[in-house]
């Protein structure tokens, strides 16, 4: 059952939840628009078009230690971090949820399971808020997204004007609205607001002919495009730090004042020294096979593992690259590309 | 001057002086442009030049072989100068295309005013950016919306030039392009730390500082040292501040404020607010200028007898040096 | 603050001159604050700002830098080229709110074994006053 809450009473909504759960919103920080714990519903702050960084940070931390030693040398204890309590994350588009489905497919295969993320990730909550009006740098639709997409998340607001549209595609999502009587049932004009509000959103965004990219980066490995592409880029990690799918990290022991913490954080597969080898050899020495390891990885790779792209849309990276590399330009280069040019 | 660019580019092309033009291209947002690597004649006509032209194109240089030819504001120029002084560019492989400048626009502050810039129109005019979209044009003065660093600078005029593209800005800015350091040092200690606490405590470690710089061209940086390690790579804060402290540091007498670092920052931190202390320390303490001539001594590879030395703990009664 | 708290100070010292003179301090039986733990190195230029930072996020409370005289160097020019490295050093940590008094830079010759303890005593009282370093510590 869809309900509908006034704006104006959300904040109490959110209150209630913030009783007995972690919850992270959007919130504003020094003149931008990022995810943050709140404490208080009034906090939260919808009215934005994407954060500059996605909410990856709340169920795969920029820095996770994954235990601790302290002691003298023969008497070590080994302390591993306490698990997340309860969490909701308020705000996240449907590009940012559709990206953790992406995450949870990488982590959550094969046969070794990534524990830590997974026990992270089963505490959370996702709580969407439909996009009504992209922005330019948008292009969710031509990776299998939608602005008003569910995948992914547990429940979604859409924004209505004086009030949001809810609906509650879990269990999880539904937990968080039973027992509260700021809503009412949703009728007919609401939904029918929603679907234009759709419709609209959809067609604002351009959409890029990818179809069948994946196969046509098969025969572009040792193409002279990726030389000429990478030229401007200046390999340094903000496509990375900003996209809500990368996932590479690396692993470090750091002494801390209790002993040592061995703690795997973020990497980004820009920077030279990500594949350079003890013996001082690196199979990725220059920026073209640097970028051309982030668009297959992406395009390619990944499509070949889970059946889609690493990639939701959301353009943060062609917002924030410093020097305008802009990946919807790439992509529909290589597309235009006779497949084996330059084949072997 | 955009013509005059072209025309500059082309002819060294043709002639053979350079196998390669950097410069500036049409970027694929409002407001922005991209760098541009031109080999050959009929490429030129991708160069524009705008107020959107901040990048610093220097930064490509040092790993550059051959010889290149690098379309250059007056800050990038003081780059170049400081790069060759430092022995990363040869002078003769560089043909310096020299744009008296009269600042770059900063985006997020149009971007602050107007909200979003998608679907709209934007022109460059005379000192003036023009906005049209639903709601009537508006003509904004270009002084209004500089890059921080343009608005107090002194490197209008590019100190180095093989040609130079345009008339020499022969007037000052008339801003004091201390006026921000002198704030930042006026509050009291607590007050300070909070302030950095702040605005670094947002870094996410990406680096665009860093690879945006022209001057942090180490092939290791002190980051990605292991044996030892000096400090960690990730987001902890102390450690986030020492990064940013150390490659203050490190730019102590080579910075020459051109602001690209605080452009690249996704997160929009005025790293420019530690950058800038380090020059003022220079002037102040050694009264030394640089990125002004070829064969500057390097600011801290030299020392006078002397020098000050204020800070040295005198210890009791025979304190005397 | 515990009371029994006490201040830890790092002391690099250069080998022919400072840590000389401190060495000639303890032959003299000059009484100085037992606070400071000495690392001797060749010669205060080679006090990268790496060191005094890594100390103070390990939590060093204080850092004494000393060597020769100017003009007495043994290697003739370090200490002139650490000089301007440990102004801009102490001037940038000031600014970024960190107390700048936990730095501190001397020139003590090999004779000066009463000069280096009043140094060390110094020192140590600028920093006790100080309380114990919390900027830059690395915390869990």
């Amino acid at each position: 059952m869809m309900k509908v809450i006034e704006k104006e009473r959300l904040a109490s909504l959110i209150d209630g939840w913030i009783e007995e759960r972690k919850v992270y919103a959007p919130a504003e920080r020094r003149d931008l628009i990022v995810f943050e714990e709140i404490e208080s519903g009034g906090e939260a702050h919808l009215e934005f078009n994407n954060t500059r960084v996605p909410p990856k940070s709340v169920y795969y931390p920029q820095r996770e230690v994954l235990f601790t030693t302290t002691g003298k040398e023969g008497d070590v204890e080994l302390k591993t971090p306490a698990s997340l309590e309860e969490t909701v994350i308020l705000g996240v588009r449907p590009c940012d949820a559709h990206a953790v489905t992406l995450l949870d497919a990488f982590f959550g295969s094969g046969e070794h399971k990534d524990t830590s993320y997974l026990s992270r990730r089963e505490k959370i909550t996702l709580v969407g808020l439909a996009c009504n009006d992209p922005a330019g740098t948008c292009f969710c639709t031509s990776v299998g997204g939608d602005p008003h997409e569910r995948q992914g998340l547990d429940a979604i607001f859409v924004d209505l004007g004086d009030r949001y549209l809810i609906e509650a595609m879990t269990e999880r999502g539904q937990r968080l609205l039973d027992g509260s009587d700021l809503m009412r049932d949703a009728v007919e004009r609401d939904l029918r607001e929603a679907k234009e509000l759709r419709k609209r959103a959809e067609a604002q965004i351009d959409k890029l002919e990818l179809d069948g990219l994946d196969e046509r980066l098969d025969g572009l490995f040792e193409d002279p495009l990726w030389e000429e592409m990478q030229r401007k880029c200046m390999g340094c990690g903000v496509c990375t730090f900003t996209c809500p799918t990368c996932w590479c990290f690396d692993m470090a022991d750091e002494e801390v004042p209790e002993g040592t913490e061995r703690i795997r954080f973020w990497d980004t597969c820009q920077a030279a020294l990500f594949t350079k080898q003890g013996s001082g050899f690196n199979p990725r020495p220059s920026g073209k096979e640097r970028m051309r390891q982030r668009v297959m990885h992406k395009f390619n790779y990944y499509h070949k593992d889970f059946g889609r792209p690493a990639c939701v849309g959301c353009g943060r990276c062609v917002t924030s690259c410093p020097v305008n590399q802009d990946i919807r330009e790439v992509l529909v280069k290589l597309m235009g590309l006779e497949r084996g040019e330059a084949d072997e | 001057m955009e013509k005059e660019i072209r025309k500059v580019a082309r002819a060294l092309l043709r002639d053979g002086k350079v196998d390669l033009v950097i410069g500036y291209g049409r970027g694929t947002l409002p407001l922005r442009s991209t760098p541009c690597f031109i080999t050959d004649e009929d490429g030129v006509d991708e160069l524009i030049w705008d107020p959107s032209c901040g990048v610093n194109l220097a930064r490509y240089l040092p790993d550059i072989k051959g010889r290149v030819g690098i379309v250059a504001k007056g800050c990038d120029a003081r780059s170049i100068v400081v790069l060759i002084n430092e022995g990363q560019v040869e002078r003769e492989n560089v043909q310096v295309i020299g744009v008296p400048c009269r600042g770059v626009i900063d985006r997020r502050k149009v971007e602050r005013e107007f909200g979003s810039l998608d679907n709209l129109e934007i022109t460059y005019a005379e000192d003036a950016i023009k906005i049209k979209g639903k709601d009537p044009e508006r003509k904004l003065p270009l002084k209004g919306y500089l890059s921080e660093a343009c608005v107090s600078c002194r490197s209008q005029n590019p100190p180095i030039h093989d040609v130079l593209v345009g008339e020499r800005i022969t007037e000052d800015s008339g801003v004091d392009e201390y006026s921000r350091v002198r704030e930042i040092e006026s509050m009291p200690a607590e007050e300070r730390w909070r302030f950095f606490e702040e605005e670094l405590g947002s870094c996410i470690r990406c680096y665009a500082c860093r690879e945006a710089c022209p001057l942090c061209y180490c092939k290791e940086c002190f980051v990605d040292e292991t044996m030892p390690q000096w400090f960690g790579k990730t987001t902890d804060l102390s450690d986030t501040i020492i990064f940013h402290l150390v490659r203050a540091l490190h730019l102590t007498g080579r910075c020459v404020d051109c602001g690209a670092c605080t452009r690249a920052c996704p997160m929009e931190i005025d790293l420019r607010s530690l950058t800038k202390k380090t020059e003022k320390i220079v002037k102040e303490r050694f009264g030394q200028e640089y990125g002004l001539s070829l064969g500057e001594p390097p600011v801290m590879g030299v020392f006078k007898q002397d020098d000050p030395q204020e800070f040295v703990v005198k210890g009791g009664k025979e304190g005397s040096q | 603050m515990d009371e029994n708290w006490e201040p830890r100070v790092i002391a690099f010292l250069c080998n022919w001159c400072s840590y000389a003179g401190a060495d000639l301090a303890g032959i003299s039986r000059i009484s100085y604050p037992p606070n400071i733990r000495v690392v001797r190195v060749p010669c205060s230029a080679r006090v990268s700002p790496y060191f005094i930072i890594k100390s103070l996020q390990a939590g060093w409370d204080g850092v004494l830098v000393s060597g020769c005289h100017p003009g007495d160097c043994h290697y003739i020019s370090g200490n002139l080229v650490a000089r301007r490295r440990f102004g801009v050093l102490k001037d940038l940590l000031g600014y970024i709110g960190c107390d700048e008094g936990r730095v501190n830079f001397s020139w003590v010759s090999a004779a000066e074994g009463e000069r280096f303890s009043q140094v060390v005593s110094e020192v140590v009282e600028r920093v006790r006053a100080l309380g114990p370093s919390k900027r830059l510590v690395k915390e869990a």
